[in-house]
């Protein structure tokens, strides 16, 4: 198991540098361009020529660029991921207040994708073949290929049609502060996104679940004569899940990138939305520092499903 | 007065010629029995046709020899921009006048002369649906282009050549794969002008990644292949073998990545219409986002340019789950 760690880790590290190298590319490769986009929105009371000497200073592009690079990755290490040209606030103190949303909607999320796709994953599977199977697996590649933001729409035309509600759009509150409203304003997009995970979900655990029921160990189960619920839930379905884990894990950088668009569109105050702010405002080094900011995070809990991956599945270690 | 055909006659012929001749079946049987034995395959492929149809023709198309004008799917005319897709329009009884803002008909359910109703400007749905066909297919190929060729050579190399430049090209990837699609398109747009090109860079760009992974995963198993050393032991140099007789078959996996990766990147495109983050023009994500702000009143912009986006998508999908299935079962999740 040490060696496994280490392994992945030693991997691990290489990959996580390179994420930092290749926002520093992106966002220098091109500075003149990046400094006349940002110029043209900041050009309050200045002329375009001190504008953009202005910014040059602020974003530090007055340097070579290695010393450029130096200074990056020096300011990585310490925790710093820009300024905003906008506030000139740091990046990590303007997140502070927006990690909670994001995560509270990721959360959400998978839970529905859970509810969703579990029950739908394991009859799918037992009824193999059926027109049951059938209809359930054409909803699962409805569910693949339906944009989140559609389907979100859709929901909102639904809920206003049949059950006459709408989410409320333009007062948000936070979960520990009022949880109904919270959770009004989150309904919609947690279950658009989850049903996108959970189309994802019911299609491995149904493939996971086809071959685990084939194994020995189920048919002594069912030959010991219990009952088809325990033979699935206690049996079967434990050790389908374990990959299924996994591949939630994985998916979250898919989530986020999803969430980004729910995110702005129910205007809820999460990182996504953050994003995409700073993006229409030419807010540059708030967009690459939570990028990287992100991809970094990404990075250590792919490590951290990896290895609990290698702690379920003992096979994985020795493999 | 023999005729022709009476001169052969069937017995003439080997036996095993009359068992193939027996055997052979036309076109049209082999697709019709193709299409019974793949109703969701079919289905996506009458998806993918319908839009490429929509694509190809949406403003009309002159054919060059027959001196023949296609009509335009969209109807979309400069001078009849507010009043397209009519079928029942007839260009002598236009009538400019009727074009005056107080008369146009905003936000009007689906009806004969606008099929899928209009927007807040008045403008076609329909007309604008067909048009964005074309947006979408654009940059979808345009973006697969590039992810495959430049994918393809990577992971054909990577696994061709193994040993320390995979595992540094691996590593690469890993980190590019680290970021989220969506938010990796944000950081190149970011820093890139807004323009088609680069959006199609761009996309491109975070497509490499998928294509060299599946193209070296199978390359790993064709270079241990008898044929493959039959070659070297020929005289075969690492050039020769991979351009002749490993690229040749990873075309299989490539084509169904090609057309798996066009709904991946229609729905990119979309996103980032959707949240205002793509160049302007008429685009189904746009649209989606423009009738979101008229959902209760008026909602069939909404929901047809979702539609649109969602069709193509699985479209694309189901073409490739069958392109997968007929040429290369092996590749079977």
């Amino acid at each position: 198991m040490q060696q496994y760690i280490a392994r992945r880790l030693l991997l691990n590290i290489p990959v996580l540098f390179l994420v930092v190298t290749f926002v520093f590319l992106a966002s220098h490769a091109r500075p003149d361009w990046a400094e006349r986009r940002a110029a043209q929105g900041f050009t309050t009371g200045m002329g375009y020529e001190e504008a953009v000497h202005q910014i040059r200073k602020v974003m530090g592009t007055d340097k070579p660029l290695y010393a450029q690079y130096g200074d990056y990755l020096l300011d990585v290490v310490k925790l710093d991921f820009g300024t905003s040209l906008l506030t000139r606030n740091p990046v990590m103190s303007e997140l502070k207040d927006r990690w909670g949303t994001s995560i509270e909607l990721g959360i959400l999320e998978i839970v529905v994708a859970c509810i969703i796709s579990i029950p739908i994953g394991v009859i799918s599977a037992i009824r193999q073949d059926t027109w049951l199977d059938y209809i359930l697996r054409f909803v699962a590649i409805l569910g693949l290929a339906i944009p989140n933001f559609y389907l979100a729409t859709l929901l909102l035309l639904v809920a206003f049609n049949w059950f006459n509600w709408s989410p409320p759009i333009t007062t948000y509150a936070g979960f520990f502060s009022n949880p109904m409203e919270n959770l009004k304003s989150m309904a919609i997009p947690a279950l658009a996104g989850g049903f996108a995970v959970g189309a994802v979900v019911m299609r491995l655990l149904r493939s996971q679940l086809l071959e685990v029921l084939r194994q020995d160990y189920v048919r002594t189960a069912w030959a010991k004569g219990l009952r088809e619920r325990t033979v699935i839930t206690r049996h079967a379905l434990k050790n389908a899940m374990i990959p299924v884990f996994t591949v939630l894990g994985f998916m979250l950088a898919a989530m986020f990138g999803g969430n980004v668009v729910l995110e702005s569109m129910f205007r809820l105050p999460g990182i996504g939305q953050f994003v995409v702010i700073s993006m229409q405002q030419n807010d540059f080094p708030v967009v690459q520092g939570i990028i990287l900011l992100v991809a970094m995070i990404l990075v250590l809990t792919n490590l951290v499903v990896d290895l609990s991956y290698a702690w379920l599945d003992p096979r994985i270690r020795y493999g | 007065m023999a005729v022709r055909g009476q001169e052969i006659e069937p017995r003439a012929l080997p036996l095993e010629e009359q068992v193939i001749l027996r055997h052979r079946v036309g076109v049209g049987t082999q697709l019709l029995r193709l299409a019974i034995h793949k109703p969701l395959g079919t289905f996506g492929v009458i998806c993918v046709l319908i839009m490429a149809v929509a694509a190809a023709f949406a403003t009309g198309v002159q054919v060059p020899l027959l001196g023949v004008d296609l009509p335009a799917l969209s109807r979309y005319k400069p001078e009849a921009v507010f009043r397209m897709a009519n079928p029942l329009y007839d260009p002598d009884a236009f009538n400019p006048e009727a074009l005056s803002p107080t008369t146009l008909d905003r936000q009007s359910a689906p009806t004969l002369d606008h099929w899928f109703g209009t927007d807040s400007a008045g403008r076609d749905v329909w007309a604008r649906v067909i048009i964005g066909a074309r947006r979408s297919l654009g940059i979808g190929v345009g973006a697969l282009s590039i992810a495959t060729v430049a994918g393809a050579f990577l992971g054909v190399i990577s696994a061709y050549f193994s040993g320390l430049f995979d595992i540094l090209l691996q590593r690469v990837l890993d980190a590019i794969q680290a970021f989220p699609a969506l938010l990796l398109l944000m950081l190149i747009m970011s820093v890139m002008e807004p323009s088609i090109l680069w959006l199609i860079i761009a996309l491109g760009f975070v497509g490499i990644t998928q294509v060299s992974r599946i193209v070296r995963s199978t390359v790993f198993s064709l270079r241990e292949q008898p044929y493959v050393e039959a070659a070297r032991v020929l005289g075969a140099n690492d050039l020769r073998l991979m351009a002749h007789h490993i690229l040749p078959n990873t075309m299989a996996p490539i084509i169904v990545v090609f057309t798996i990766g066009l709904g991946t990147v229609i729905i990119a495109e979309a996103s980032l219409s959707f949240l205002g983050l793509a160049p302007p023009g008429v685009s189904w994500g746009q649209m989606l986002n423009e009738g979101r702000n008229f959902i209760y009143s008026s909602p069939w912009q909404a929901v047809f340019s979702g539609l649109a986006i969602t069709l193509a998508v699985l479209g694309f999908n189901l073409a490739g789950d069958a392109l997968r299935d007929v040429l290369d079962p092996r590749l079977r999740a």
